[in-house]
């Protein structure tokens, strides 16, 4: 069976996590950690999530108040984030279905606590019973995704290529659980220019539309590039290849359309 | 039969709840000073809006994800907060001018200054968000709007010269200034295309469950409900075109808005419209109120809705509990509600391509649509409102500041 791929930014980043059970929503994938196999390639080990993941991407002002805040309501000596095994995701689609049932978030605990359920008819239970659920048995991973979303990549020679935009996962990394294989990294997609997101236009000659959206947002990565995983030398503060630039994939020859080979709406994913 | 009764009851809701304050504001002012040279914008609108709540229901429908969800997934998490703020604002700001406006239409009726309606208003309105089912909200107040329909019947009885209204179309008045005209158009266009409405019809139909057999009920409501909302905003400038404009009287209070219907249809007229006007604007607060929460609940992915007991969402409820508490503040500092509107009008324009993009963008990704993504029709039209709303959005400020505030 052909393993699965997707790009990290673009189907898993910010996408909504929900209840496996009811499909109630349960946080967004405010960011991934990734652990290193064997062989030194990095594969997906946990979904971060809460103020502790999603403050370091915003970054700025706003990014480290929502850290700051955060940390001083914590009473751990280095507090983490919330962290949801990769092994309990069930289904990646327009939302990401998870099993189990994770930790409520520490605000809407506190919401509820001190300012719904004190309201008359918010349905709530008796307060002194109302206990946080466990947090599920961690999987500390060495490195985030969104550190590595960003990073310069330069090539053999050290001349700059670029910046990593998006970064491609197969899934045939290492097993998690008993069931399913680990997303691993396949390759980065590499933009020239330090104007970020490819919004879902870097898929194929015939992706999605309008035209015009379409055709600005190609113009603006005209000379992007994949580096496939076997390309890289070294995952420092910069990405080195070990190939040259001139060797490097263009973004465009890249197409194998992510959409159709997964089929779509509730198809189950191969494993 | 059941289901025809279902779609016709949605689509009676949309037609009663489209017209809000700001539609009326915005109409009312723009019939009186400049005639029905500038309906041509409202059709733009409603057109805009079909497109974009028709994108949105769709996605609902068909990957069950709201419209703030696909912000922040599209844009990414820092140009999704930007977004976030904006919107927030907005909508904190057109809140309060709802609850000014139904407090309005209140001392209209009982002759009690409405301030003192301010309170109580914002305390029924949460009440009712706190406790009734969606549903039952959607229905009771899109209909009770309705009543605005005495507009259109007052514009007949005035019997107005329909040939005089006919060549206003085309023709500005020669003693108002260009800036001023584009003023007055972007404020109707964020009149008609308002993005709390976006917001709510895509969380509703998130909320309702809707499914790919939805699809039909969604585009009712769109394609039918809209445009008989945008026929009330232009028979709304109509009176006031017919009654205000030639004498050349300025409009600045909700009770001469709603002076043509007493003109037309005597007391009985101007009740049922001061009723209306009360249904509208207290349905169109519990839709911005909610919408707050919406979008920052979806922005950071927690429970919303009213499908669940409020316990169960509690970050939500205290965010809608909070925009209603500043957007009450606000309206009792005695800032005129009025103005307020004409405000969060222009910054409503101003922020419209923050979600329409996305929108357009996710209704065209198969990834999220399958078999539904735009079809060329779509695209052209959506590409052309993308290339409007982005003048629009870059224009709406500096004319603001131009022409100081359409004066």
């Amino acid at each position: 069976m052909k393993a699965r791929e997707l790009h990290a930014n673009l189907h898993l980043l910010d996408r909504q996590v929900i209840s496996a059970d009811d499909g109630h929503p349960v946080c967004k994938i405010d960011d991934l950690e990734l652990t290193f196999d064997e062989k030194g390639c990095p594969y997906i080990v946990s979904i971060l999530t809460g103020p502790l993941a999603l403050g370091p991407r915003l970054g700025g002002l706003a990014g480290r108040l929502m850290v700051a805040v955060t940390e001083l309501f914590r009473p751990e000596e280095d507090p983490g984030p919330q962290r949801l095994p990769m092994r309990l995701v069930s289904d990646i689609n327009s939302a990401v279905a998870v099993g189990g049932t994770p930790q409520e978030a520490a605000l809407e605990h506190w919401a509820r606590v001190n300012l719904i359920a004190p309201l008359p008819g918010s349905g709530a239970a008796p307060v002194a019973h109302d206990r946080r659920p466990a947090r599920i048995g961690e999987v500390t991973g060495e490195l985030r995704m969104s550190t590595l979303l960003g990073r310069r990549v330069l090539d053999a020679g050290g001349r700059a290529v670029g910046q990593v935009a998006d970064v491609r996962l197969r899934q045939d990394g290492p097993m998690l659980g008993d069931v399913q294989h680990a997303f691993r990294v396949d390759g980065l997609i590499v933009v020239p220019r330090h104007t970020g997101r490819l919004f879902g236009y870097e898929r194929g000659p015939h992706g999605p539309g309008p035209a015009l959206v379409r055709a600005l947002i190609r113009g603006l990565h005209r000379d992007s590039r994949y580096v496939t995983w076997e390309q890289v030398d070294t995952l420092g503060e910069d990405v080195r290849l070990s190939a040259d630039m001139d060797a490097l994939l263009p973004l465009s020859d890249l197409y194998r359309p992510v959409s159709a080979d997964q089929g779509h709406e509730n198809g189950p994913t191969p494993a | 039969m059941k289901k025809l009764f279902a779609v016709t009851l949605g689509i009676l809701t949309a037609f009663g709840g489209f017209v809000d304050i700001g539609d009326l504001v915005a109409n009312s002012l723009v019939g009186a000073r400049f005639g029905m040279s500038l309906a041509w914008v409202v059709v733009v609108g409603v057109i805009g809006i079909c497109l974009f709540a028709e994108m949105s229901g769709r996605i609902a429908a068909v990957s069950g994800r709201p419209v703030f969800d696909l912000v922040r997934e599209r844009m990414g998490p820092r140009a999704g907060l930007v977004n976030l703020g904006a919107s927030f604002f907005i909508n904190v700001l057109t809140l309060a001018a709802e609850i000014g406006g139904a407090s309005l239409a209140l001392e209209l009726a009982t002759g009690i200054n409405y301030l003192l309606w301010v309170p109580g208003v914002a305390l029924v309105a949460w009440l009712v968000m706190w406790r009734v089912k969606f549903e039952t909200m959607e229905r009771v107040f899109g209909l009770a709007g309705l009543a605005l329909v005495a507009f259109a019947v007052a514009l007949w009885q005035l019997g107005p010269d329909w040939h005089e209204l006919g060549r206003q179309l085309t023709q500005p008045p020669a003693d108002e200034g260009a800036p001023t005209y584009w003023y007055y158009a972007i404020a109707l266009l964020g009149g008609a295309m308002t993005p709390y409405e976006v917001f709510f019809f895509s969380s509703g139909g998130v909320e309702e469950k809707w499914t790919r057999k939805d699809l039909v009920t969604s585009r009712a409501n769109v394609f039918i409900g809209f445009p008989l909302g945008g026929f009330l905003s232009l028979a709304i400038a109509g009176c006031a075109a017919v009654v205000f404009f030639p004498v050349k009287a300025e409009v600045d209070t909700l009770g001469q808005m709603l002076l043509p219907a007493g003109i037309g249809l005597g007391q009985l007229g101007l009740a049922a419209v001061i009723f209306g006007v009360f249904a509208a604007t207290f349905g169109a607060t519990l839709e911005t109120a909610l919408s707050s929460g919406y979008t920052i609940s979806q922005y950071f992915g927690w429970q919303w809705g009213k499908l669940v007991r409020p316990r169960d969402a509690a970050r939500f409820h205290a965010v809608v509990l909070a925009g209603v508490i500043v957007a009450t503040a606000l309206i009792l500092t005695t800032i005129d509600p009025i103005m307020v509107t004409e405000y969060s009008l222009i910054f409503s324009a101003a922020a419209l391509p923050l979600t329409y993009l996305p929108v357009l963008m996710i209704a065209n990704d198969p990834d999220y649509m399958g078999d539904q993504v735009n079809g060329r029709f779509s695209n052209t039209l959506g590409t052309t409102y993308m290339i409007l709303l982005l003048v629009v959005a870059a224009a709406a400020v500096p004319l603001m500041i131009a022409t100081k505030a359409g004066q």
